[in-house]
């Protein structure tokens, strides 16, 4: 879950293109439960599993829902979609390997503000929409709309695979989470040695994110990430970006993430560091820094308890945000999580709230 | 007798090659595939999403038994190297990723037909049951 940083000043077109956006979304689920109802045309008679999505033909459906209850200290309580995603994934030939992501986010059911700016009426995005060249095993040419390989959390952030519910700011606040361009990734076959991948966008973002969704919108990114394999699940990756903004305001990353388990623990956290140029004036600092630390203990099969600690230094923060969070998660299945956790700002500017969240999701 | 004998002693030599044993899985695959045998690093790779494509450029489609299956448990232990829920979170990170997580057939009969049926599928079976009409590509202790 992504909170909220900024209220929307656009929102008569929003709701407009909402509209449009909604009945978009209506109509794919639609057209979806048609052809899942029109068994004859499935990929032959393979059992649906929860988070594998459903076959047909060369096709995967698939998508995740997050129900999400915010109650922070102060300001709108809310409940409703954190997200509602779809995804489409095809194999067709070495060359066509489509993947569409679509989502309706930020959508309350109930909200304590009645109407105005801050009231949640949802927003369709599109979040990616690329498709795979295979050149060889290890070998791969991206193009289209994706998510930008920094840290971990961006490239698996659906809310059913990360750790909380609450986001630290450093794992999205500070560089592209999207680009749209090409990239090439290298993935060793054995999964032995470090995996690459090269990206660039030339010019702006395809279906650009919405202001009060992401503040931070950029015309031109390039980086690269690298990971270094410690086992199936478990890694280091260094990431770097450079990124000129719609301000004109030129930045170059450096992050290091990781993720290591032993037993029932897990440990992973992320930190980057950000050296800003250009357009600076309006700037309360010329570089940015972070990093979080979290961990997670499953004390039975299906609970666990976890936590994170993150500090961060944000362009436009005069003091350095210090949060700790820490929550109990129920999984009683691989692809379903219920959590329930409490956050508390201890000191600097609040990026996040104070305060009690849940969510709900499901890998579908 | 020595010629009774030595007949014997050739038929225990020969055993191990291309002939299963009890509580061998085999790795069975399409017969459109074009590929007539496959390393335990080869296979872990199918599984684990690693490599998509058969060496034709098809499209590998790796089929897998219901979590709680004997065989599973089996054919996991030996080639994968991780537990059930491990390879579960995986797998679902790895298709939220865009790679598809293998199928799933729910017995040895529906596993031997749809590896049957479909171009590029590869499973596995126990070797007690006879590997019709596919090809076998490995035997799994």
């Amino acid at each position: 879950m992504k909170l909220k940083s900024t209220p929307s000043d656009k929102s008569l077109i929003r709701a407009k293109s909402n509209e449009t956006a909604l009945s978009i979304l209506l109509s794919f689920i639609i057209v979806l439960a048609i052809t899942i109802l029109s068994g004859p045309f499935a990929f032959a008679d393979d059992s649906y599993q929860l988070g594998h999505g459903y076959n047909i033909g060369p096709f995967n459906f698939a998508g995740y829902s997050d129900i999400v209850v915010n109650i922070p200290d102060e300001g709108h309580k809310t409940v409703g979609f954190g997200d509602l995603s779809l995804f489409v994934t095809g194999h067709v030939t070495p060359i066509f390997n489509p993947f569409i992501e679509a989502e309706l986010t930020h959508f309350d059911f109930i909200s304590s503000e009645r109407s105005g700016p801050d009231r949640g009426n949802g927003s369709f995005i599109l979040e990616r929409l690329y498709d795979d060249v295979t050149l060889t095993d290890a070998v791969t040419f991206r193009f289209g709309k994706m998510l930008a390989p920094v840290g971990e959390w961006n490239q698996i952030h659906a809310a059913p695979l990360v750790l909380a519910a609450v986001r630290p700011a450093v794992t999205d606040q500070n560089f592209s989470e999207f680009l749209t361009g090409a990239s090439l990734l290298y993935g060793d076959p054995d999964g032995e040695t470090p995996g690459l991948q090269l990206y660039w966008q030339p010019a702006g973002e395809l279906f650009e994110q919405p202001s009060g969704i992401t503040p931070d919108q950029y015309q031109q990114v390039e980086g690269l990430h690298i990971t270094y394999p410690l086992s199936l699940r478990d890694q280091i990756g260094f990431s770097f970006q450079r990124a000129r903004d719609i301000h004109g305001i030129d930045q170059s990353l450096f992050g290091l993430d990781f993720q290591y388990r032993v037993q029932k623990l897990t440990l992973q956290g992320e930190g980057t560091y950000a050296d800003l140029s250009g357009h600076t004036a309006g700037l309360v600092r010329r570089t940015e820094l972070g990093g979080y630390l979290g961990a997670s203990y499953a004390f039975a099969e299906d609970w666990s308890v976890y936590g994170w600690h993150e500090e961060f230094a944000g362009r436009q923060i005069r003091a350095t945000s210090r949060d700790i969070l820490g929550g109990v998660a129920y999984r009683p299945d691989p692809a379903m999580v219920l959590k329930f956790e409490y956050l508390e700002n201890i000191g600097g500017t609040p990026v996040n709230p104070t305060g009690l969240f849940m969510s709900w999701s499901i890998l579908f | 007798m020595f010629q009774l004998f030595r007949t014997l002693v050739l038929l225990v030599l020969l055993l191990p090659i291309g002939v299963a044993e009890a509580g061998e899985l085999l790795v069975i695959a399409n017969p459109s595939v074009d590929t007539d045998l496959l390393t335990a690093k080869q296979i872990a790779a199918i599984y684990l999403l690693r490599v998509t494509l058969w060496a034709d450029g098809t499209q590998i489609i790796p089929v897998n038994r219901e979590a709680a299956s004997d065989l599973r448990a089996q054919f996991t232990t030996a080639l994968l190297d991780h537990d059930n829920a491990g390879l579960a979170a995986y797998w679902n990170e790895m298709h939220f990723q865009g790679k598809l997580p293998p199928l799933v057939q729910e017995s040895e009969a529906a596993m031997l037909a749809f590896v049957q049926k479909v171009p590029g599928a590869i499973g596995y079976i126990s070797a007690a049951t006879p590997a019709v009409d596919v090809k076998v590509l490995a035997h799994v202790p």
